[in-house]
């Protein structure tokens, strides 16, 4: 059972985005000859945009080389929804990530957010988050804070973060837990409304494991779209709305983690992954 | 609270600017050599007879010291300013922030360059006021012609000195943006400043020697580098000795190195998604 249940209905293919302009023509016609039409066509606007997903990414394809990462895999987040995305080391976990991240380009397919292609902000943890050193944690907030539209309360994200003490400490030194939830703030600047975490628990205690899925529940909790990959699959099956497991540049299940533990006569996620996928297969991407 | 209404790409450069230049002030090498270069171009004024002589003899000089020590300096600045944003990922997450290309590699090269500003006309500043301390007092018995030597031949060359400074600089950029690891960046800024403190000379000489090259294309050949131009300039604009210097094609030679570089730097920082 999942902490939390997305707010909008899932779909496990990406939408089809709507034509504005073609809407637009529909509903003036519509109007024109029986003056209620419109409504109802406005009624099935609003239900296409609430239906719509935060972002979908459709038939992605990438190689290194003579080695192909993903092979035509596409996914589709809800609004609020929490997906993990699961897999052997070198599975090609994060090179999806910087797809929906929208920092690389696939060598096929396409990735939209919301209802803009290529411009709605995605916000992003990367494997290994870097900050320019000699900063302290609240100016490095306060320099991203000045690339979005909205006034953003840097004091508030450090505090929503767990970092509220260290808002004047240098960032070169912060431990690689705090980093990383450094890294977690500067992904929230500007309350995107999708968020793309890669490997958020690593290197983090126990304690701190359960505090990020639990500010992660809170962001879906507010409607945010979040994807995250993890080796940390107890936190996962309890927060996760989807399991998505990747193996072979595809997608080898996709549900919610009770049906994944289900269908692999599993006891919990753990096993559930083990049977799934040849984890002894590194390829060491 | 941090303040929005962001500015569009105006307000990004700015933004980037501006951590440049407390980067560059909060690195201690960066920092160190800067402090080497203003007492070394000191020292040599202090030093040398050119002080003793005037402003002119302390341009010629400090010509070739700054010809030197400017690239490496500028080198030193930029060389990583592109590449460690990339390995450190800052590059990937300002993406996502719709930073554009053009907006994040103006910013690096306005906040350093800015750096490079302040060091080298500083510095060239400080050396230049040595002159009136050192020179001896002016004899009452002979008529001295002023215009030929004076603060303002001084102030050109270090004007001068500026723009070379930036000029390097852009192409230190292009390298950092261009290479993938700090090897390569290493690499290629040493080749370049091999090229351009000896390189393209050598080359003169040679075309000169073999007799491929007549005399009046020296001064275009010189043009193609940033070294040959600024020294063309110093003898062309700032001291004006005239001779076989062409002040327009090493103007010219400047700010093509710089539009050039810049432009590399834009293509190769990243590739867009879209």
């Amino acid at each position: 059972m999942t902490d939390h249940e997305p707010t909008e209905p899932q779909t496990d293919e990406p939408t089809t985005m709507p034509n504005p302009e073609s809407a637009t023509t529909a509903e003036t016609a519509s109007d024109e000859l029986t003056g209620e039409t419109a409504t109802v066509d406005a009624d099935a606007d609003t239900a296409a945009e609430s239906s719509r997903p935060a972002i979908a990414a459709t038939d992605l394809s990438h190689a290194f080389g003579d080695v192909r990462v993903l092979d035509g895999v596409s996914l589709s987040v809800a609004p609020g929804e929490i997906v993990a995305l699961v897999g052997p080391n070198g599975s090609g976990k994060s090179t999806l990530l910087r797809f929906l991240a929208r920092v690389r380009a696939p060598d096929e397919g396409s990735v939209a957010v919301g209802s803009e292609i290529g411009r709605a902000r995605v916000g992003y943890l990367p494997q290994q988050p870097g900050f320019r050193a000699g900063f302290s944690a609240a100016d490095t907030l306060e320099f991203y804070a000045q690339f979005v539209d909205e006034d953003v309360d840097v004091a508030g994200v450090l505090e929503r973060v767990g970092l509220a003490d260290a808002a004047s400490r240098r960032v070169d030194a912060l431990s690689g837990g705090m980093t990383r939830l450094l890294g977690l703030g500067r992904a929230l600047v500007g309350d995107p409304a999708v968020v793309v975490l890669d490997e958020p628990a690593s290197g983090l205690d126990p304690g701190m494991v359960e505090r990020l899925f639990g500010i992660v529940s809170d962001l879906a909790d507010a409607g945010v779209a979040v994807v995250l990959s993890s080796h940390n699959l107890g936190p996962v099956e309890r927060t996760a709305d989807r399991v998505v497991v990747l193996d072979g540049g595809r997608f080898v299940a996709d549900d919610d983690p009770r049906a994944v533990v289900e269908s692999a006569g599993a006891v919990d996620l753990q096993t559930a992954f083990g049977d799934l996928v040849a984890t002894e297969e590194v390829t060491g991407r | 609270m941090s303040a929005g209404d962001r500015d569009g790409d105006i307000g990004d450069l700015f933004a980037i600017a501006a951590r440049e230049l407390r980067t560059v002030v909060r690195t201690p090498a960066v920092v160190a050599l800067s402090v080497v270069f203003g007492l070394t171009v000191v020292a040599v004024a202090a030093a040398g007879s050119g002080a003793r002589g005037g402003y002119v003899p302390l341009v010629l000089d400090l010509v070739p010291f700054v010809e030197a020590l400017v690239p490496l300096l500028a080198v030193a600045l930029c060389y990583r300013a592109v590449l460690s944003d990339r390995e450190s990922g800052e590059l990937d997450v300002l993406r996502t922030f719709d930073v554009s290309r053009p907006a994040y590699v103006g910013g690096v090269y306005l906040g350093r360059g800015l750096a490079l500003v302040f060091v080298v006309f500083g510095s060239l500043l400080a050396a230049g006021a040595t002159v009136p301390v050192l020179s001896p007092p002016d004899p009452t018995f002979l008529a001295l012609n002023e215009a030929a030597d004076s603060p303002v031949a001084f102030l050109r060359f270090s004007v001068l000195a500026v723009l070379f400074a930036l000029a390097v600089a852009a192409v230190a950029l292009a390298v950092s943006a261009a290479a993938r690891t700090a090897r390569q960046a290493i690499a290629l800024a040493v080749g370049l400043l091999v090229a351009f403190v000896v390189g393209v000379d050598a080359a003169a000489v040679a075309g000169l020697a073999s007799g491929n090259l007549g005399i009046d294309a020296v001064p275009l050949v010189l043009a193609a580098s940033p070294n040959g131009a600024f020294r063309s300039l110093v003898l062309g604009v700032a001291v004006e000795t005239g001779g076989s210097t062409s002040p327009v094609a090493a103007l010219a030679g400047l700010v093509g190195w710089v539009a050039v570089a810049l432009a590399v730097a834009v293509l190769t920082a990243w590739r867009p998604v879209e």
